[in-house]
Order: structure tokens, then sequence, then C-alpha cells
């Protein structure tokens, strides 16, 4: 079973030849109240006035918190740094596959951090006008198993210990399915599964690793009739149909730069499947001028203009000094593109 | 001189324990390590990277490919350094400061070893310091690696601070480095990937033209 709202929706705009904008963006919000990335991920008034800033100002179709992969890994009590203003990061600490048994069998929903996160969601759900989405985010179980085993073991471990890994993957799926289910019930709408560690396995790897541990989750939101979206960072394009056949609603991909090509990307995937994305967030959006971030939207526009099931977005998340003026660049070239398809 | 099949294909494979014994045997017998290394070891390593380019392997079967390769290194580095096994250069590897994500340099860190070059691993979190640190030691080329977006801007400050050392080059990569931005900060090369980075090496030291 497939809850697949976002493409309903994105089918309807472009009846009306407009397209949903969905930037992924949390930490500009930081800097436009003045705050901290530490402030943000630690304090939950800070992130939701961080993202209702944000959300007011631009109105977005679907609203994101601040993209943090360390909340489950450090809800399970892995060693956690919070730099002052950078987000938070796990050193790697020494842990072998077969202390998998010893993992904390806690639950996460009662961790202060994810508590923070949930509160968040219940604020934006109760305080931003209704037909903006409330997106959440939370880490996906092969990237979460990499935060605990290291990104370096883990990958060994695809080939020379797939039966420890897949017990790890059991274990990080449990966590995370908690944490989704905590989330859900504070109003999350939307469930995006980050999963930038998985990029550098071949397609069937991906699946065994990833895509089947994903579906379970999907699976779960599907129950409460809630959109999934996979994300994963990098060149993914020897991995769109297994991601696209996970379950979920949308797949969020990088940006051109990282060598995906959305045109051939959404060609891939079964029509009840948005493809999101993909202008480079460190890019011209970053850098450049509010002209040329215009040009670089329509020119993605404009190559997906027959495609309905597409939603514009950044292909992750912007950093915290991406300028204001480009931000409202991306938006307003956005929401001023017309479909010329037909 | 011949290609070691047996060798060769254990590379390939991955095979750790076939690599271990094929040179413990050699060692034991006394014969020309050298011959294993430039003929059969360094070649396989060479096809693994350019299958890694060529998007035929990922990162799993590069790193069990290394790992298989490390292994036949540790056995035979104290008999290279006693014949005075000639280095093509020294190369100092590090992620850039504030980034501790460090799969990708060290896969440019094997690879490196497998191309012939001395390597100074820096490890993670290189500030400056780590990188004045490395030239002092005799690194020739710099190297620079980033995963995030947010700390790969560091690489700047690192081209700046060599900007005015004509003996130094400064080569970055990392999954969102761009030739693009390479260029903008002024880096001397740009490794899409673990094999490029060692091609761009091997152009910077006049190792290949």
């Amino acid at each position: 079973m497939k809850h697949s709202n976002l493409a309903s929706l994105a089918k309807e705009q472009y009846r009306l030849k407009k397209r949903l904008v969905a930037p992924l963006m949390g930490m500009p919000g930081l800097k436009m109240i003045n705050s901290t990335i530490k402030l943000g991920q630690q304090n939950f008034r800070i992130h939701y006035e961080a993202i209702k800033a944000l959300a007011d100002l631009y109105q977005p179709d679907i609203v994101f918190p601040l993209m943090d992969l360390s909340v489950e890994a450090n809800a399970i009590g892995r060693y956690t740094l919070f730099p002052l203003d950078d987000t938070a990061t796990l050193p790697h600490v020494t842990f072998n596959l077969s202390q998998v048994k010893i993992l904390p069998k806690i639950d996460i929903t009662a961790d202060t951090r994810a508590l923070g996160y949930a509160k968040v969601t219940a604020l934006l759900r109760r305080n931003i006008v209704s037909k903006i989405l409330k997106g959440v985010y939370v880490t996906g179980p092969y990237t979460l198993a990499a935060l605990i085993l290291g990104a370096e073991e883990t990958a060994r471990s695809v080939i020379l210990d797939s039966q420890g890994l897949h017990a790890l993957l059991d274990y990080t799926t449990k966590v995370i399915e908690n944490y989704t289910e905590l989330l859900i019930e504070s109003g999350a709408q939307i469930v995006c599964i980050l999963e930038p560690s998985a990029s550098m396995l071949s397609s069937s790897h991906f699946e065994e690793f990833s895509g089947n541990y994903v579906k379970q989750i999907s699976a779960l939101c599907a129950v409460h009739k809630v959109d999934t979206v996979y994300h994963v960072c990098g060149n993914t394009t020897h991995l769109i149909k297994s991601m696209a056949e996970s379950g979920v609603s949308g797949l969020s991909l990088d940006s051109p730069d990282s060598g995906v090509n959305l045109p051939q990307a959404i060609t891939e995937v079964p029509e009840d499947v948005v493809i999101i994305g993909n202008i480079n967030p460190v890019g011209k959006i970053l850098t450049g001028s509010p002209f040329e971030v215009k040009e670089e939207v329509n020119e993605l526009l404009e190559s997906v203009d027959q495609f309905p099931n597409f939603i514009l977005s950044t292909g992750c998340d912007l950093p915290k000094n991406t300028p204001i003026e480009n931000i409202e660049a991306f938006m307003k070239a956005g929401r001023e593109y017309r479909i010329s398809a037909f | 001189m011949a290609r070691n099949e047996e060798l060769y294909n254990a590379i390939l494979k991955g095979d750790r324990n076939t690599v271990q014994s094929i040179f413990q045997t050699a060692i034991d017998e006394n014969r020309d390590v050298n011959e294993l290394l430039d003929f059969s070891m360094i070649p396989a390593m060479r096809e693994m990277g350019e299958r890694f380019s060529r998007n035929e392997i990922y990162v799993p079967e590069m790193l069990i490919a290394a790992r298989a390769m490390q292994a036949g290194l540790t056995l035979i580095e104290p008999i290279l350094a006693q014949n005075n096994h000639k280095s093509l250069g020294t190369i100092a590897v590090g992620t850039v400061k504030g980034d501790l994500h460090d799969i990708g340099k060290n896969l440019v860190v094997i690879m490196l070893k497998g191309a012939g070059y001395d390597v100074i691993d820096m490890g993670t979190n290189c500030g400056i310091e780590k990188y004045d640190n490395a030239v002092s030691a005799g690194a020739q080329i710099v190297m620079c690696s980033a995963l995030l977006t947010t700390t790969m801007t560091y690489m700047e400050q690192v081209v700046n601070h060599f900007k005015n050392n004509d003996t130094i080059k400064v080569v970055i990569g990392g999954a969102p480095v761009t030739q693009k931005y390479a260029d903008s900060i002024g880096a001397h090369g740009y490794g899409r990937d673990a094999n490029e980075a060692v091609k761009i090496v091997e152009k910077l030291t006049g190792a290949i033209a």
C-alpha cells in the first residue's frame, strides 16, 4: 500500500500550469532570527521560530525543519558533538557488529531532543496555515547504521558481513519507526528519509541494505496516510529505480553538479512518485546573483515542463548563510513559472 | 615482466588472505617483491579505479580491494624501504577542518600508495597547522577532502595559505566539490573520485604527461 498525496497535489498544480515550490531550508531561518545552529538544534522554541520566520516570509508549499542527522543516533546514546554554529556531528567511536545485541532497547520518543523535534512539528502544524504541508526528517536505516558502525566499516560489511549488517539494520529501522510514529502523532504530513550514506552502494546493495528497510518505514507512514520522501545526496543515477520501488511517494534528488539528470530521472519513476529537486544549494543560490538564480530555476523548470510529477526544490539543505535575496529569487521564479507543455 | 594473475585477481576480488599468502611466499623465497607490486598489484588497483570511475563498482568493492592491497603493502613496506624503492613523490591527504568524514580520503590514500607515492595521512579535521606540518615533512602536494557543504569552504583558506608558495600544489575533492568550485578558489587540481585524484597528482608531479 502506498500513500501518494504529494503526486495528487503536484498534478493538481500542473493542471493549473503551476508547480509546487518547496526548498529544503531550515538553516537560513536561524540567520533570520539571529540564532546559532547549536541553539536551533537544542531549543525547540528557537527551532520553531526559525522555521516559522521562513514560512511566513516565503510561503513555501512544504516546510521542513532543520536537517539534523544526529537526532536518532544521539537518542540511543552515541557520542555527539554540538559545534557552536554548525550541525551536530558524531565522531567515530569503535563499534563492531558483534555488539549489535548490546545496543540499548530504549524508547527514543522519551529522548529530550527527539521530543524537541516533535514539539517543533506540533507548533508548526498548529500555527502555520494549513495549506502549507508540514514535513519532518528522519535518518535513513543505512545512514544510522553508518553513524553507529562507521561509514567505512558499514560499506565493507555490505560484502564481508551482510548478516551482521542486517541485524544492525533491523535495529536502526526499529529506532527510526519509533521516532517516525512520534513525529506523525505530532502532526507530520510528509516524512523525508535522509539516506546520504547509501549513495555509495551499487543498486543491488542499495535495495538490499537500504530500500528494503525504507519499505518498512514507508508502509508505516502509509497506514497513517502520511507521505514519504526518499532523500539521497550525491549521484543517484543508478539508484532511481530502486528508490522508486521502496513504496515512497517522492524522491528528493541532488543537483546536476552531483551528476543527477532530473528529466531523465522522472522518466524512470511511475507517475504516482514525485521527483523533488534539484537546484544546487551551494551553487548560484549561495554565491550568485538573484538574476542567476532566476535563470537557473527557469532552466530547470523548462527541462521538466512536460512532467506533472515534479516539485521544485533544492538538491539538499540550504546553508545558513544563503543570501535572503537569492531565496526570494528562487521562490519568485518558481511561483511565476507557467507550464507551457499543453 | 609477467603479471601474476593470481595476485592480480585476488586484488580485484578483495581476497586479502591470498594477497598476504603470495607476498609472504615471495618474501620467504627471497624473490623480488617489487615485481609483484609494479606488475600485478598496482595494475590491479588501477583497474579497480577505472571500474570505479565507470560506475561498474562502488565504494564497498573499492574498500575491499584497498584492504587486500594494504595487507600486501604492510608485508613489503620494510623491504621496500631497505631496497630504497624510489617514490614518485610525497603527498599529504586530509579532510578539512570541521569535517570528520574520511571514507573518500582513505580511498585516495590507498590509491596513491598503490601508485607509488609516499603518503602523509593527516587524518580528519585538518586545520592550516596540519597542512604546514605535512609540508615541513616533505609534502609537495596537499590534498583536501570534504563531504559537507558547510566545511568545503575551508579549502579556500588552504589554497590562499599556499598561494605564494610555488613549490606546493593544492588538490581538492569530495562529494559536494566540483571543478567549477576548484577553479573559483584557485586550486591546482580537482579529483571527481579517488581514481581521478591520483591521475591529477600524477600530472602535477610529472609522473604522466
